[in-house]
């Protein structure tokens, strides 16, 4: 009975990730670094459900889900580039926080610094043209001014000179 | 204002708009999946009821559906009859599986026998058949030509009309 249990048991299978990314490559991970390591990895990939919070955060059971995935991939000895090519393969790239370097994506990580770059540029403008020296100013008709104006006139221009 | 910023602007503002424009129409929640076109990962689990292992792998020279559905999904309630009825139109010619994840058995026991069924229920322990499938939420159907392959996936309630839409794909 026991045995026929087993047998039965032993019949019903999942899909593995080795139809997706193959053999393990790395090194099996176990005790404290693997909780560490997983919730790595498990920070870099999108929760389907609450799609703003990784799954490291998130409380959905689909996260929680793909969490222990995760963590079992790890104890397997999968590395984190074939657990996340795992996800993507069955997701697309949308289940990637990080978004790849290649295609449409690499504007995500390109217009940041150009932006930045094209800020820096015109503050050093700004900063050029407000270093340079102001024309000098034309003199006010002598017929307009008030004694007193020309008299402070001539003390600014004694102090410029002096 | 400065002609040189007004350029830079005028630029700018058209690539956002440009941007903005080209996804007018799309739906922000429609996620392309990457398994169209890939064989359909293999699995084999429990009918709900009978206990019995229903292989995929075995269900090879006929178009087949798999539905992942919950009990607790509302939607999935309102496609439920469609889905059921086209099975029971279709079959042998077409293969019907619905495939339950974060759920209890008692509870889809229930469903089915309340709500009636023509095809198999399978049980998906954690959802690691799910997370394969690249499953974001339910209702979501995969259509599969004769060889595995998947051609179609739908994500939400089906009508009958979109039902039928994507068999076609799989029938071709």
């Amino acid at each position: 009975m026991i045995f026929a249990l087993l047998l039965f048991v032993a019949t019903l299978r999942v899909p593995d990730a080795a139809q997706f990314v193959g053999a393990p490559k790395g090194m099996p991970v176990a005790d404290a670094q693997l909780a560490a390591r997983t919730h790595e990895v498990a920070s870099l990939l999108r929760c389907p459900v609450c799609q703003g919070m990784s799954v490291a955060d998130s409380p959905s059971e689909m996260a929680i889900n793909m969490k222990e995935q995760v963590r079992e991939l790890l104890a397997r000895g999968y590395t984190e580039e074939q657990i996340l090519k795992y996800f993507e393969l069955s997701y697309g790239q949308f289940v990637l926080l990080r978004p790849k370097f290649e295609g449409v994506n690499a504007l995500v990580w390109l217009l940041p610094l150009f932006a930045v770059v094209v800020g820096v540029a015109i503050v050093l403008l700004k900063i050029r043209k407000l270093e340079q020296p102001l024309p000098p100013r034309a003199e006010p008709e002598a017929a307009n001014d008030d004694p007193y104006v020309s008299r402070v006139r001539e003390l600014v221009r004694g102090d410029k000179q002096g | 204002m400065n002609r040189t910023v007004f350029a830079i602007g005028i630029v700018i503002a058209a690539a956002v708009v440009g941007v903005l424009f080209a996804g007018l129409g799309k739906d922000p929640a429609v996620i392309q999946s990457p398994l169209i076109g890939r064989s359909a990962p293999t699995f084999a689990l429990q009918e709900v009821g009978t206990g019995r292992t229903i292989d995929i792998a075995q269900l090879r020279g006929r178009p087949l559906v798999i539905n992942f559905w919950a009990t607790w999904c509302g939607p999935c309630w309102e496609e439920h009859p469609v889905l059921v009825a086209t099975a029971r139109r279709l079959q042998p010619n077409v293969q019907f599986l619905g495939v339950v994840f974060q759920d209890q058995e008692d509870k889809i026991l229930g469903f089915l026998q309340q709500r009636g069924t023509s095809y198999p229920t399978l049980v998906d322990v954690k959802g690691k058949t799910a997370l394969a499938y690249g499953v974001g939420g339910v209702p979501e159907t995969f259509f599969l030509d004769a060889n595995g392959t998947i051609v179609a996936k739908y994500a939400g309630p089906m009508d009958a009309d979109t039902l039928q839409a994507n068999l076609m794909k799989a029938m071709r």
